[in-house]
């Protein structure tokens, strides 16, 4: 019995040890925010749609939940889908290692009293090919994640939208790229027909 | 100095040289011609070849989101940038024997610049797998690199000259972790988005390769008295038939022992190019900039710990000859392995870095070591031996990536300590390399019959052969070889009569 309550004392000493390190486990999290994400139909294009960002305190939460929120940090964020094979995109508990939500969308100070906030963003040139939903996180003057809420469901697998990446490629690179390898093998010839020119003219004197 | 007398006109050479016009020291600062301009010609193309080949891991993180790459299809990719070379060395070794290292090294080199150019236009995982695999095969100048090296160097100096041409080679692959993210942040700067930026930086280790191709063509020599194809023409070097120079190489056991062996220096150090990066960003949890400085320095430890290898594989060989050169080769790649395996148990940051650049020594000696002896393993086949051995070490590479750092069957830290048992066992093989003329790590040399150098390189040459002088230079290679008997002067006789026996 004693060695239990070692045990629990030790396991709650190191969860207060914990949350003063600064690592916010993401399940201590409570979904308290309303946020919905509207964009054109299908596929978008990055560089070029928009993502238009609502979020909100979830009218049903007790009063004085929202009392610590200061920031509103909205992101993009892959869905499971588009984790499978990716550890660099891998979800984990600790928030401060936890790689699903790695594309900033927008930050802006949180307005207590219940309105709907918005915004509108184009999606960033550097934002790969995948599957995404939008989520939010409350920060509060310690820059720490306090909430959340999310456009999907809990197993992120509901109201997902596809996003397409630019490709980078230049119809200029291409032909840079084809011109510059020409020249080479072509060069490489011109050097075969030299070096013969050569023992040519030493086999001669 | 030995000014050679001969049927041509006297030349004179920057450095000393013997009978076979090989220079006896190795001047790092000169760029004399033939030969220490050779040196730098061949370090500088192998350079360049080491950072086309290894420029996309620093790069990774943008490229795996542009071409939505799995970490499968990166894991290929790095297999496939390795395994190209297996079968390019080889060929790039048959290539020096027949045609020459100049026209050879540059010829590949050439035609491998088109793949580092169309790397930019990749947009899928396969067209990047190829890219990758096509590259790869620049990774076969290693070969024309010590090929050239052993041509223009005695044996007193030829691992030293060996050691450092590979090794500021390989230095590539750690300067290539540096090189290019500050190339990428610099265009990046110009003005050009993240997925075009990567694309736009290639073009710099392409234009690097082709540029050091044309220098090698323009200023470089095959030996120190001309290119093979002049001297073929002129009749003082004969050009020799390949099904034979094949057939030296492939029934040559001591070719085989060094090419596994060499696959677990090697192979290993091409290995941690491709994964250790990655262990300490997930296992340490450092960021991707410090896990680049990471990989980097232990490619950049090639500066001195290779070369460092071939000197001391000279060094041991003037006082102890050959079997000076088998112990200490078999001594410094067994405590690699036991560094490695030393690696895969540490859990704490600054002590994994510590050992990690500790075992980078120890291994990269250990390749120096290996080419102070491949030289002496054959000389009318050195280019397909040097293939081999060089073939070998990517095959490690190759093999020991698919058993122990692909999929999730082992964590990185217990694929790095079963890399390291593997290591120490292959390195046994070492203990079976035996030289009738100088004898193997247990033996001395051969007492019974007539066990000179002459007899073992004589042997490569058949008797008709022999008649039409083809084998002049295996000759004077012999008597050059003399030195690796080490200070006392060995019982080895001298041949009584003209018949040498034949030696496998």
């Amino acid at each position: 019995m004693a060695i239990n309550r070692f045990l629990f004392a030790s396991v709650f000493v190191c969860c207060l040890v914990a949350t003063c390190d600064g690592i916010v486990s993401f399940n201590s999290l409570k979904p308290t925010l309303t946020v919905t994400a509207t964009h054109k139909g299908g596929v978008l294009k990055a560089g070029v749609d928009n993502v238009t960002v609502t979020w909100m305190l979830d009218p049903s939460v007790p009063a004085g939940t929202d009392s610590s929120y200061k920031t509103i940090k909205v992101k993009l964020c892959y869905a499971p889908v588009s984790q499978v094979d990716r550890g660099w995109r891998k979800t984990k508990d600790d928030l401060s290692k936890d790689k699903t939500c790695s594309h900033k969308i927008v930050a802006k100070p949180y307005v207590a009293g219940g309105a709907v906030a918005t915004a509108t963003w184009t999606v960033q040139r550097d934002v790969p090919t995948a599957k995404y939903f939008v989520r939010a996180y409350a920060h509060d003057a310690a820059d720490m994640e306090v909430a959340y809420g999310q456009t999907t469901s809990a197993d992120k697998k509901t109201n997902l939208f596809d996003i397409e990446a630019v490709t980078g490629r230049h119809v200029s690179l291409d032909i840079a790229s084809v011109c510059f390898s020409a020249f080479s093998v072509v060069s490489l010839f011109g050097f075969f027909f030299l070096e013969r020119r050569k023992t040519k003219i030493a086999e001669a004197k | 100095m030995e000014i050679s007398h001969g049927s041509y006109n006297q030349k004179k050479f920057a450095l000393p040289v013997d009978s076979e016009h090989k220079a006896t020291e190795f001047r790092l600062f000169s760029a004399a011609a033939p030969h220490m301009r050779a040196f730098h010609l061949s370090w500088i193309s192998f350079f360049a070849c080491f950072v086309s080949t290894f420029a996309a891991p620093p790069l990774l993180p943008i490229i795996r989101d542009n071409l939505d790459l799995t970490a499968t299809d990166i894991g290929n990719a790095g297999i496939a940038a390795v395994s190209g070379a297996v079968f390019a060395r080889i060929a790039m070794g048959t290539a020096c024997d027949l045609f020459g290292p100049r026209l050879a090294s540059a010829t590949l080199t050439l035609l491998t610049a088109p793949a580092v150019y169309c790397t930019s236009i990749a947009d899928s995982p396969i067209s990047f797998l190829l890219v990758r695999f096509f590259t790869g095969f620049s990774l076969a100048t290693f070969v024309s690199t010590q090929f050239w090296m052993s041509s223009l160097f005695s044996g007193r100096v030829v691992g030293t000259a060996n050691g450092v041409a590979g090794g500021w080679g390989n230095l590539g692959g750690g300067a290539t972790q540096l090189i290019m993210p500050l190339v990428f942040d610099l265009i990046q700067n110009i003005g050009a988005t993240k997925f075009t930026a990567w694309r736009i930086a290639f073009f710099i280790p392409a234009l690097f390769q082709t540029l050091s191709a044309y220098g090698i063509f323009f200023l470089g020599q095959d030996l120190p008295d001309g290119n093979y194809s002049e001297l073929h023409k002129s009749g003082e070097k004969h050009k020799d038939n390949f099904a034979q120079v094949f057939h030296h190489a492939v029934t040559n056991y001591r070719g085989w022992i060094l090419a596994l062996t060499y696959g677990y220096c090697f192979g290993v150090e091409l290995t941690i190019d491709n994964i250790i990066a990655q262990y300490f960003y997930d296992r340490f949890n450092v960021n991707l900039h410090t896990a680049g400085i990471i990989a980097a320095s232990f490619g950049l430890a090639n500066l001195f710990s290779r070369p460092g290898g071939g000197m001391l594989s000279d060094f041991m060989a003037k006082r102890f000859g050959m079997r000076g050169r088998l112990w200490t080769l078999w001594v410094v790649q067994t405590l690699g392995g036991v560094f490695c395996i030393i690696l895969g148990q540490v859990g704490s940051l600054g002590v994994s870095v510590a050992v990690m650049l500790v075992f980078s020594v120890f291994v990269q000696a250990a390749c120096g070591l290996t080419f102070g002896v491949v030289p002496f393993v054959s000389r009318r086949s050195l280019g397909i031996i040097s293939g081999m051995t060089g073939g070998g070490g990517n095959v490690g590479a190759v093999l020991t990536q698919v058993i122990f750092f692909r999929g999730s069957r082992y964590s990185t830290e217990t694929g790095l300590t079963l890399m390291g048992v593997m290591m120490i066992c292959c390195t046994l093989l070492i203990t079976l390399i035996y030289f009738p003329q100088w004898g193997g790590m247990f033996c001395g040399p051969s007492s019974k019959g007539k066990t000179t150098e002459e007899d073992y390189y004589m042997s490569e040459w058949s008797s008709s052969e022999r008649e039409k002088g083809f084998h002049r230079a295996s000759l004077k290679f012999s008597e050059n070889s003399r030195s690796e008997r080490g200070r006392k002067i060995g019982s080895a006789a001298t041949p009584i009569d003209g018949t040498p026996n034949t030696y496998v």
